[in-house]
């Protein structure tokens, strides 16, 4: 009875996870994909229309600069965010002593929403309130900051509060590799008086390359799947001058009551998020059976 | 003079860190200050930092109008909700994933794992007309069972990987001096777990709490939680500054203090477990 019992309780408790994640993600997953190549409009329909739904999206200039505006954010955001995060790393590394405070702090914008901190956000990019007024009221009478209202730049807001909201994040994940570099091999490098600049450039961050790979996966899936930063700030407006592809399927689906345009737009966001993780969890599987 | 170079500078590595700490908490600060301005000095050009008289309207108000104190237990009961009934399923899953261990409780792992990396758009219609047939829309318990779902994987990741660090000798030791199973579970096990389960359920609470995307997608007046509310609030009137800075910050304060007291965990929590 105990036998019977180590040996299929694993099983019968893990039962419940597998057929959730089966029917909600797989399934779902297989619906969605289903509906795009449909005719669907509020309501969905299921006889099969081929690529219509793909031809229309690929003609839409909405979706057009969403991809567009997904690029520009992604790129900016991965690079800045990881920059900054390895600069505060590095930072908090030098043994400050309120170090715990400060990590906390640098950690804060991940914590919080988006949609509330997208409050104070709206506020500072505001051209007549925030830091344009602050920087005008100090005497430089011609500063102008008006991003956030401007179609050709207010994507860019969007990449700064992103990159706010991040920072600190990948920061705690490369002070954690910081960390866990040899002390030894370190302590060495300084008796033998190379400067710390170089220890980090030659010793400490060439090991970190496990991290930066994760860091990089985490950050690509936050910007594509990005909803609540554009939402917060800018509505996807000007215009439509800051939709994400995330916004857009919202946009479809909710405000145009068309399912089947909305389907085939998430099926592109998948394919994107597929063509980035599966790489990398390959990878690791294949390193795991080496 | 050696010493005294590495003294000025770490002071001024200290201040720098201080220095960065204070503009990334500056959106923060400015919330929590202009919730306690009246709607004229919020906008005020140039704008004004602490010399103004405080008040506790715009707190009165966004009560007074929009019942707020519903949509913060709205809030409480889906974040707690979904958390402690992610917990009632991942708890048994981790913990037979951590103890008795099979060829493939790594792959399953991952592949569990994996599937939160996909965007939630595309399962969201299907959610949506579901929740629409089955008259989930705008109710708090359909939100606590989609978030629930969204989270589990996380959850039973982060419990594996607690569980993993007690130690497998300490149920020997506890199984050569006579106990049974259930003693095994109640005084060994419990105890050792309980640390690990809590840091997983804060975390939960936290992203369930801050969660976006669904809640805005699935509730409208009578289920939306502080995220949705504060959303909706915010487009029809968005320049009201004062009274949605109120707004977020009895939004944003019960996951300031949560995080203070637990900055661990958070740490661990929000890298995933990368970072220990």
């Amino acid at each position: 009875m105990t036998q019977w019992l180590e040996r299929h309780v694993p099983k019968v408790v893990l039962a419940p996870t597998f057929a959730a994640i089966l029917l909600f993600v797989y399934g779902f997953i297989g619906w969605t994909a289903w509906v795009s190549f449909t005719r669907s409009k509020l309501m969905p329909r299921y006889e099969i229309e081929g690529v219509i739904q793909y031809t229309k999206l690929f003609a839409s200039p909405r979706w057009d600069t969403a991809m567009n505006n997904l690029f520009i954010f992604g790129t900016l955001f991965i690079v800045i965010s990881m920059i900054l995060g390895l600069a505060l790393a590095i930072l908090l590394d030098q043994k400050i002593r309120t170090e715990g405070f400060l990590r906390t702090v640098y950690l804060y914008p991940m914590a919080l929403s988006m949609i509330v901190t997208g409050t104070a956000w709206k506020w500072i990019l505001n051209p007549g309130l925030g830091l344009q007024a602050t920087v005008q009221g100090w005497g430089f009478e011609n500063f102008q900051f008006d991003w956030l209202v401007n179609p050709d730049y207010a994507i860019y807001t969007v990449v700064m509060a992103g990159v706010w909201q991040s920072s600190g994040f990948v920061m705690a994940l490369f002070l954690a590799g910081l960390r866990s570099v040899d002390g030894e091999i370190i302590k060495a490098a300084q008796v033998d008086g190379i400067p710390t600049p170089r220890i980090y450039s030659a010793i400490i961050i060439p090991s970190m390359a496990p991290i930066f790979l994760s860091a990089f996966i985490v950050l690509s899936h936050l910007a594509i799947k990005s909803f609540d930063l554009v939402i917060a700030l800018t509505g996807g407006g000007p215009g439509y001058a800051t939709d994400l592809p995330a916004t857009y399927m919202y946009a479809m689906a909710f405000s145009r009551g068309d399912i089947g345009q909305a389907a085939s737009s998430a099926m592109i966001m998948m394919m994107v998020v597929f063509a980035i993780v599966v790489p990398y969890l390959y990878s690791e599987l294949r390193a795991k059976h080496d | 003079m050696a010493r005294k170079t590495t003294a000025t500078r770490k002071a001024g590595v200290t201040a720098l860190a201080w220095i960065i700490a204070l503009v990334i908490f500056f959106p923060i600060l400015w919330t929590v200050l202009t919730s306690f301005k009246t709607e004229a000095v919020a906008i005020a050009d140039p704008p004004v930092w602490f010399n103004f008289d405080w008040t506790l309207e715009n707190y009165a108000t966004v009560q007074e109008r929009s019942n707020y104190a519903r949509h913060f237990m709205n809030s409480v009961i889906i974040s707690l909700g979904s958390t402690l009934l992610g917990l009632l399923i991942a708890v048994p899953a981790a913990w037979a994933m951590a103890f008795v261990p099979g060829k493939r409780t790594k792959d399953v792992l991952m592949w569990m794992l994996s599937t939160k990396m996909m965007p939630a758009v595309g399962v969201l219609i299907p959610i949506y007309l579901l929740f629409r047939n089955l008259g989930l829309l705008d109710t708090r318990s359909g939100l606590v069972v989609v978030l629930m779902l969204m989270n589990l994987p996380i959850i039973i990741w982060m419990l594996y990987t607690y569980f993993k660090e007690i130690p497998g000798e300490i149920l020997e030791a506890a199984r050569m001096d006579g106990a049974n199973l259930r003693n095994e579970i109640i005084y060994v096990l419990t105890p050792m777990a309980v640390p690990g389960i809590a840091s997983t359920l804060l975390l939960n609470v936290i992203l369930a709490w801050n969660e976006a995307f669904w809640t805005l997608n699935l509730t409208a007046a009578k289920a939306a939680p502080l995220t949705a509310f504060i959303a909706s609030y915010s487009s029809p009137e968005g320049l009201f500054y004062a009274k949605l800075s109120a707004a977020s910050t009895m939004a944003i304060a019960p996951i300031m203090i949560l995080g203070w007291f637990s900055q661990k965990q958070l740490v661990r929590g929000l890298t995933f477990g990368a970072v220990k």
